[in-house]
């Protein structure tokens, strides 16, 4: 399995549900509650004039229309796991966190 | 008359990068017969100190300078090391796994590799091999963190400190630097095949009399071939090898060919030597074998 399979995997059982979605399309139907995440950076270190060793950065949006979800917390504690902001969009909460996996 | 000129294409020259650091393990009498690859080297600072002045006065002026001795040492910088390194760390592995710290530190060789690039070939230019001898490494802090929002791995840090080794005609000294682009291309293969060992030898640091007399292009280097030896006749099949002269320790005759041992249950000692000046046998190289016919 893979390191994005395995994420996919844990934000699966984070959710208790399948609506994980990783870079979802925009003609894709969301059901909600949800976890969208996507690629954003990448984290290298470098030894030996090559790099050594490197995480992937992915952007992970818990979106919830219950304000008072578990489930950020759940994502928030994740190894390497930070809150980025919060927003209201459409009466549904999103929490952004970036997760180095 | 030349008039100079300055960067001109082709000769902005530069040096980066660190690699393919070795850590040479030495032997009971101080040779450095096997070598360990580093991983995870991160940076490698030279800090030669000493040379300083001291001025003398005499006459009511300034008479002469008198510089101190110089001394080398360097900071090595790696994300890992290897479980070699341990003992010169000052740890010692009672049982595999089972580290004990606070122990006698052992000195060590060390090479490295670094870059040299131009505004042609780039970082491919030419490199650099630095090779260490008489290293000590001082303890040195380890900052274990906890892992937070942000991925880093911790960098161990050692201070090394070195004894000069004996060179013949000049100084002793810790340090040589060799550069692949001012070297005769067969030399350098010559000293990167003892440097990172090769299908049949393992790795291992020269003597700083070796290395210079290796690039002195005085000498060739070659490995004697050991006899091959029937037991039960007592035949013993000397090589052919360029450079190379084979002779019988009892009578020191020189032999080729075949040497029958004649008495069953007798030994001689064949023993190998360069045929002359011009050429060197390998550092570790074995230059003599005891063959025994059956009784």
């Amino acid at each position: 399995m893979g390191q994005r399979q395995q994420l996919q995997t844990i934000l699966v059982d984070i959710l208790g549900s399948n609506n994980v979605y990783f870079q979802p399309p925009p003609s894709i139907q969301l059901n909600y509650p949800c976890i969208i995440y996507k690629r954003d950076d990448e984290s290298n270190q470098f030894a030996n004039n090559k790099r050594y060793a490197h995480k992937k950065k992915y952007l992970v949006t818990v979106i919830d229309s219950n304000p008072d979800s578990l489930i950020p917390d759940k994502v928030a504690d994740l190894p390497l796991c930070a809150f980025d902001r919060f927003y209201t969009a459409n009466n549904l909460n999103h929490d952004v966190y970036n997760l180095f996996f | 008359m030349a008039i100079l000129t300055w960067d001109q294409s082709g000769q902005r020259y530069y040096e980066t990068g660190v690699d393919r650091g070795v850590l040479y393990i030495p032997n009971g009498s101080g040779v450095y017969d096997d070598g360990v690859a580093w991983n995870g080297l991160v940076s490698v600072t030279e800090t030669p100190s000493g040379a300083e002045s001291n001025a003398q006065y005499a006459d009511n002026i300034k008479y002469l300078n008198l510089l101190s001795a110089e001394d080398f040492g360097a900071t090595l910088e790696a994300f890992t090391y290897p479980d070699e390194f341990n003992q010169f760390d000052g740890a010692v592995i009672s049982s595999p796994g089972v580290i004990v710290g606070q122990q006698a530190r052992k000195s060590f060789g060390l090479s490295y590799r670094t870059r040299i690039g131009n505004d042609v070939d780039g970082d491919s230019h030419g490199y650099k091999l630095h090779l260490i001898y008489g290293a000590s490494a001082s303890p040195s802090e380890r900052a274990y963190q906890t892992i937070n929002d942000s991925p880093e791995a911790i960098t161990f840090s050692w201070e090394i400190t070195t004894v000069p080794v004996a060179v013949t005609g000049l100084r002793p000294t810790s340090i040589i630097t060799i550069d692949s682009t001012k070297v005769s291309p067969a030399d350098l293969t010559a000293l990167e095949d003892f440097l990172y060992g090769t299908a049949g030898t393992d790795p291992s640091l020269p003597t700083p009399d070796f290395v210079l007399t290796l690039f002195s292009g005085s000498q060739t280097v070659v490995t004697p071939t050991t006899p091959t030896f029937v037991p039960a006749t007592g035949v013993i099949t000397i090589p052919s090898v360029t450079g190379v002269r084979y002779r019988r320790a009892d009578t020191n005759a020189v032999v080729t060919g075949t040497v029958t041992i004649g008495v069953a249950g007798a030994t001689l000692v064949i023993t190998a030597e360069p045929v002359d000046g011009t050429y060197v046998f390998a550092p570790l190289s074995d230059d003599d074998w005891s063959f025994t016919r059956n009784p």
